[in-house]
């Protein structure tokens, strides 16, 4: 690497320093959230101990995992590049509390109203006259955002259900720190995904270079 | 006058007993263990060395924990087969609660198709009977009580409980609470019956349960599915906040609430004191501890049954330190050990 960066000072583009800036940037937030994962997850294993001191061994543990065969509440999809170029990289998307058992709310349309429900916290400054239009889109909008909290609250509560209806605050936030931990994985998926574009586009011109001089 | 003709020997063994439990210098070596086989070295001079020494390497927290607790049933085992009426009784009392732990933890394993062998394993060997893996074939309360719970010192607790609704997550936690709940009560009246300092220092005990299950049952359900009146139902029928700490408790829907109704009782208001608004991590700690001031002072007295309740209960206390410390030096969190040891001495 040291040479493709020389080699670059030396003749290169600034295709090739911005392929490079664009790789140091992917591999130094690759890294930070490697450490981010690593103490998310220091940090639930120990919440989870907790819950298991206050709670008793026998009301935590993985005896009571649920075997029943059930469709799971958090999925991921991998989007390939469609033209297989080799700047293009995999894109990973996590939905989480997705569950289409009783048919309330699928997926997509779940994904949807968390996208709908996170943008409403943007302000928009809209003309003086628009003020009802923009209450009852307010309104909609907090609706929907408490629709999408319910059915996420009502998930997370069933998925800690194996262990009892009524569990302590450091079961929940033991929940939440692997929940966190779960987005910073594919957070870092993603990163990686680029961090190896990059490279190659890095290789690339590193190979342009070779050959044109 | 007359206790020692009965209670007399017994007593001694459970003083000695308690002269074995670890005292904060023990604590200490151990809370500056680098691994479990550390801790292990460290209890091969304790009471606990015998039950530990054929553990090989490498040691995970729950054989810890299994071992220290097959030194608290042989022990138990011992005073139960000494005893005589009624103290054998009131020993039987004590390991109810973790028969209704058992019974719960099979049916939530069965509605979960575990396999029964499983579930047995993880069962608390001071609860155990003998028809206990019957528990796995009930499908509502009504057969688990027709074809296992009768036979048991559970069944009085059942009436309750009996409904033909089938069992899911919420209804087998309503089960548990009913029967710790009815558990509790006919406890407390027993003891009441035995009179003397036993019905005096048990009273005191026992209340002190029934609060900190309330308080536990309020912030447990906050945010569930549990309405006012299933958790006011869930309350027992005695202790310093029964009846009217129980109206406010049954109202609550944040952790600051519950500190407003707990806060008028000047015992909780030291309990909560220790803890910051809004927060609820270290309230178990608080009550564990408030719990262990109570149980050592039940040593003062001579001539009561009380000291075997609190004996049990702080080697549980124990055990649960133990736990946390291996915990912390498993997962590399030493500096966190402190946060739920409760030193007894």
């Amino acid at each position: 690497m040291e040479e493709s960066i020389q080699t670059i000072d030396n003749g290169g583009g600034e295709e090739g320093e911005i392929a490079t800036l664009r790789f140091l940037d992917s591999l130094d937030a690759y890294v930070s959230l490697l450490n981010s994962l690593s103490s998310t997850l220091r940090q639930g294993w120990l919440e989870l101990a907790s819950a298991r001191h206050s709670m008793g061994s026998s009301r935590i543990s993985s005896a009571l995992f649920d075997l029943k065969v059930q469709s799971a509440s958090t999925t991921c999809q991998v989007t390939d590049s469609s033209d297989g170029s080799p700047s293009d990289s995999p894109h990973f998307t996590l939905s989480k509390w997705v569950s289409s058992r009783e048919g309330k709310c699928s997926g997509e349309e779940l994904t949807q109203l968390q996208k709908e429900s996170s943008s409403s916290k943007l302000r928009h400054r809209g003309a003086p006259n628009s003020s009802d239009g923009v209450d009852d889109a307010n309104s909609a909008i907090n609706d929907s955002h408490s629709t999408v909290g319910n059915i996420i609250q009502k998930e997370r509560s069933k998925s800690l259900s194996v262990f009892g209806a009524l569990v302590p605050p450091k079961l929940r936030a033991a929940q939440g720190s692997f929940e966190t931990a779960l987005d910073i994985i594919v957070e870092l998926a993603n990163m990686r995904a680029s961090m190896l574009s990059s490279y190659s586009q890095v290789q690339q011109e590193m190979a342009e270079i070779g050959d044109s001089s | 006058m007359t206790f020692n003709i009965h209670g007399g020997y017994l007593e001694a063994i459970v003083r000695g007993h308690r002269a074995g439990l670890l005292t904060a210098a023990d604590y200490n070596n151990l809370c500056q263990c680098e691994t479990l086989d550390d801790i292990k070295m460290h209890l091969s001079a304790t009471e606990y060395g015998p039950y530990l020494q054929n553990e090989p390497s490498p040691l995970h927290t729950t054989t810890i924990v299994e071992k220290c607790t097959l030194k608290l049933v042989d022990e138990y085992k011992h005073m139960l087969c000494q005893a005589t009426e009624p103290l054998s009784t009131f020993l039987e009392y004590i390991t109810y609660g973790h028969m209704i732990d058992n019974v719960v933890l099979i049916v939530t394993g069965t509605l979960h198709e575990r396999d029964v062998q499983e579930l047995l394993e993880k069962c608390h060997p001071l609860g155990m009977f003998d028809s206990i893996a019957t528990l796995a074939v009930a499908q509502n309360m009504r057969e688990l009580y027709r074809l296992v719970l009768v036979d048991t010192p559970l069944a009085p607790y059942f009436s309750e409980c009996i409904t033909s609704e089938d069992l899911d997550d919420m209804n087998i936690e309503i089960m548990r609470n009913t029967l710790y709940k009815a558990y509790l009560e006919d406890f407390y009246k027993f003891c009441q019956k035995l009179g003397g300092a036993t019905a005096e220092i048990m009273s005191d005990l026992l209340a002190f349960e029934a609060d900190r299950r309330a308080v536990n049952i309020t912030i447990n359900s906050i945010g569930t599915e549990l309405t006012r009146d299933d958790r006011r139902k869930l309350y027992s029928s005695f202790g310093l906040l029964y009846p009217y700490g129980h109206e406010e408790l049954a109202v609550c829907e944040d952790i600051d609430q519950v500190r407003s109704a707990m806060e008028k009782y000047p015992p909780y208001q030291s309990i909560f004191a220790k803890i910051s608004y809004g927060e609820s991590q270290m309230l178990d700690k608080a009550f564990y501890e408030e719990e262990v001031k109570r149980l050592c002072l039940a040593f003062e007295q001579q001539f009561h049954y009380a000291v075997f309740f609190a004996y049990m209960r702080l080697r549980e206390q124990e055990i649960r330190n133990l736990m946390w410390i291996s915990e912390c030096v498993a997962q590399n969190q030493k500096s966190r050990v402190h946060d739920s040891v409760v030193f007894i001495f």
